[in-house]
């Protein structure tokens, strides 16, 4: 890969693409002072190692990334590195400027981009739980970034369409092996056990199927069927238990109103709490509530 | 027509079965609910969330399996796992997450205790091992280091006894699982005044005892949402060990069963407790008068699951099983023996027979011609000795010629036949896809006048597929055992060091 280093709006190359921010591939043999201090990146950025070894900071945690490592920051983090240079070697990236980026699960590309909308919330919620933002071994990652150099200098025909796949592609590589790499795909129960603290960390989230699958990194089908196989429950009756236990623990040990506590756990209304506490264990939350203050 | 449901209340799940009158499976249904570690060697569950999952199941199993089918339900009949203690208020509330058998918060408490002669006296008279397992050591803890949970606490009860209580309305506990706390007489059923004076509590703080067969009722509340009549018998039941054991038609001398899931046990049952000098086995009763006494191990499909998860081959994502399949095949084409590998699979410390929370894991006797392969038969032969270590000591208490294997890994046949090889004695699998389930049909048959008493339910257990021991195999296996024994003892004080590196 040859260098260079494209930058909205100086570079023409870049104008069909307005939500590429930069594209570069730079071979560093001298270090240049403050040239990669800390800062706040206003873009979603891939980084990738072809040669090297470099000392940075991203999101507050350091990291060493070595050739045929990757790193993703989020709009907002901040990275770079402490030392205020980058050291000797050789890094691609690209910065995308999503039309709409947070935590909770909100991510719009914009129109070039063909992964669809649930995907997409499913691809920010993933990458905003994940704390590993370096992913080593993603060779296929700089692959990715030559052929995307080659399609914005070669401007063959077609070139838009396949300069916008191939960022669809490099997001979506990312994504899977972060969640291969958080599981190494091996040992269910251990990344169930994360996927169940997930849930109730944000129980009044109305959770989507869709979602928790692309936290294990499945599609839905076969993760339904795993979880049905390990826990003998749909993911939804799985995650219903777990409302029901703490609706429980709240109705025995608070005085929250009913209705506070089927918003809090994840109701989407005290009616509808209501009927399925009842359906499960006989008692309306409120006679079971009785039940357990008068009872010695 | 009449049917039998049983309901095991385990480790990570709650399995559900149906069973006609004359025993014949009708069904199953699980359903898992999560174990918590707040710090490394903490273990916990939510009672909520057992309570739930083990309502919901049971309503669906009816809902899907039972009521509909036209059967109707005469018991339903509990096991479950032993040594949970869980803190209550004088509501009835639970007081936070209910502590569970993995829990080793008390290795202070449990290291201190075993130094002072009341060790020998409460083993004695409880006939449990003096370990951070136990409730009577978890209750000692709670009350030295969590004050506040200590004295809001009106009772400390079991898992078990939680669900009942909310299923039924009265908190009692078995003797069954009452004798594995550390805290119950086991001779004399009644909770033992050294144990309660060492936790620092009085019997009032703990549910009343009964015995295995106490039957009990329905709130009237879930026998209208389980559509159950109000005089479906709940009986109380045991352990999971003890059903086990019972389902595995173990009865009376010279039997023994090994049961290989995540951690591992070889168990015997007789009517006297086992008396060891060191202490190394346990004695649990399953009915007033008769004692299941054996070991158990950490180490076991856990450590196989270990290895496949480091070094065996995955096709598709999350194909464990698919993993452990291809190892064994490798593993065969090693003679026993692993041309002289030796693995000690202490990668959890080890409970049986060593009791040595340091303990820890080794490859000894490699040479150059050892390939993969051998590392994958040294592993699972590791596993093994180590199971045929607790069976040797336990015979020189009580012999036994024959013996059935149940559990999950237990029932691949290299695994059956390598413990046929290095016991030197014949081996059956147990028929019934569940021992703990069976167990607890055989109890409530009995209840219900089926049979006359346990033992001749016992009787009925039909067990197949004999392994017959290879006698030249025997031979390799005795003469490697030796070095791994001699190594398991010789490592005492470097397992001491490296634990203390490790700061695990």
């Amino acid at each position: 890969m040859s260098q260079f280093f494209l930058q909205q709006p100086a570079s023409g190359e870049l104008h069909p693409f307005p939500h590429i921010i930069e594209l570069a591939c730079q071979k560093i043999q001298h270090i240049q002072l403050n040239s990669f201090v800390r800062r706040q990146s206003a873009e979603l950025r891939f980084f990738y190692i072809t040669e090297g070894k470099f000392e940075w900071v991203i999101n507050g945690q350091p990291f060493t990334l070595y050739a045929g490592d990757s790193a993703v920051v989020l709009p907002q983090q901040e990275f770079g590195s402490d030392k205020g240079f980058l050291d000797p070697g050789t890094i691609s990236w690209i910065a995308i400027q999503p039309l709409q980026f947070s935590k909770n699960g909100q991510l719009v590309l914009g129109s070039w981009s063909s992964i669809p909308e649930n995907e997409c919330k499913s691809i920010a919620r993933l990458l905003s739980v994940n704390h590993l933002p370096v992913l080593s071994k993603l060779g296929i990652a700089g692959s990715i970034f030559n052929n995307l150099q080659k399609e914005i200098r070669g401007q063959e025909i077609g070139y838009s369409v396949r300069v916008n796949q191939l960022i669809d592609e490099l997001l979506i590589t990312v994504v899977r092996h972060l969640t291969r790499q958080n599981n190494l795909q091996r040992d269910f129960p251990q990344i169930f056990m994360k996927l169940e603290q997930a849930l109730r960390n944000n129980l009044d989230h109305q959770w989507l199927v869709d979602e928790m699958a692309v936290m294990v990194g499945l599609g839905t089908t076969a993760f339904t069927e795993k979880v049905k196989n390990y826990t003998g429950f749909s993911p939804l009756h799985y995650l219903i238990n777990i409302r029901i236990a703490e609706a429980i623990k709240l109705l025995k040990n608070t005085n929250k109103s009913v209705t506070d506590i089927a918003l809090g756990t994840g109701f989407y209304s005290s009616q509808h709490f209501s009927t399925t506490f009842k359906k499960l264990t006989g008692y309306t939350p409120r006679q079971f509530r009785a039940n357990n203050i008068k009872k010695t | 027509m009449d049917c039998i449901i049983t309901i095991d209340i385990g480790t990570s799940a709650v399995r559900v079965f149906a069973f006609e009158m004359n025993g014949k499976a009708i069904g199953f249904m699980k359903g898992s609910y999560p174990t918590f570690h707040t710090e490394p060697i903490y273990s916990e569950q939510d009672p909520e969330q057992v309570f739930i999952t083990v309502l919901y199941v049971l309503k669906n199993f009816l809902t899907e399996k039972i009521n509909t089918k036209k059967y109707k339900v005469a018991a339903i009949c509990f096991s479950a796992a032993m040594h949970s203690v869980l803190p209550v208020n004088k509501n009835g509330v639970p007081l936070g997450n209910a502590i569970t058998w993995a829990d080793n918060r008390g290795k202070k408490e449990a290291d201190d205790l075993k130094k002072l002669p009341l060790a020998k006296t409460i083993y004695d008279a409880t006939g449990t091992p003096i370990h951070p397992m136990s409730p009577l050591i978890k209750i000692a803890w709670i009350k030295r280091h969590d004050k506040e949970r200590f004295s809001k606490t009106d009772k400390f009860i079991a898992i078990k006894n939680y669900i009942i209580q909310q299923l039924t309305g009265e908190c009692v506990i078995d003797y069954s699982l009452a004798s594995a706390t550390g805290l119950f007489n086991i001779h004399k059923l009644h909770w033992d005044n050294n144990a309660l004076a060492y936790a620092g509590i009085n019997a009032d703080r703990l549910p009343a005892p009964v015995p295995v067969f106490y039957s009990l009722h329905l709130r009237r509340e879930y026998q209208v949402s389980l559509g159950l009549p109000a005089k479906t018998k709940i009986i109380i039941g045991a352990s999971d060990g003890c059903m086990a054991t019972l389902g595995a038609g173990v009865w009376g001398e010279g039997k023994a069963t090994i049961t290989i899931e995540q951690s591992g046990a070889v168990r015997v049952a007789g009517n006297k407790m086992i008396r060891d000098s060191k202490q190394r086995f346990f004695n649990y009763l399953l009915t007033d008068g008769y004692y299941v006494s054996g070991g158990p191990t950490n180490n076991g499909g856990v450590i196989f699951e270990w290895f496949a998860k480091q070094f065996g081959v995955f096709n598709e994502a999350y194909g464990i099983d698919d993993s452990i399949h291809t190892l064994i095949k490798e593993a065969m084409q090693v003679p026993a023996g692993a041309d002289g590998l030796l693995f000690l699979p202490y990668l959890l410390g080890e409970r049986a027979p060593l009791w040595n929370a340091n303990a820890r894991g080794a490859y000894f006797g490699l040479n150059i011609k050892h390939e993969q392969k051998h590392f994958i038969r040294a592993t699972l032969e590791g596993i093994l000795y180590e199971l045929y270590s607790i069976g040797k000591i336990l015979e020189e208490h009580r012999a036994f010629s024959t013996l059935s294997i149940n559990g999950s890994f237990a029932s691949y046949p290299l695994w059956a036949q390598i413990i046929a090889d290095m016991f030197g004695k014949p081996v059956s699998v147990n028929n019934s896809y569940d021992s703990i389930g069976t167990g607890a049909l055989l109890l409530s048959q009995t209840e219900m006048g089926v049979y006359r008493s346990l033992e001749d339910a016992a009787k009925t257990v039909s067990l197949q597929a004999a392994y017959h021991p290879n006698k030249k195999d025997h031979q390799v296996y005795m003469k490697y055992f030796s070095v791994f024994e001699k190594l398991s003892h010789k490592l005492k004080d470097e397992f001491e060091e490296i634990a203390l590196l490790q700061n695990l």
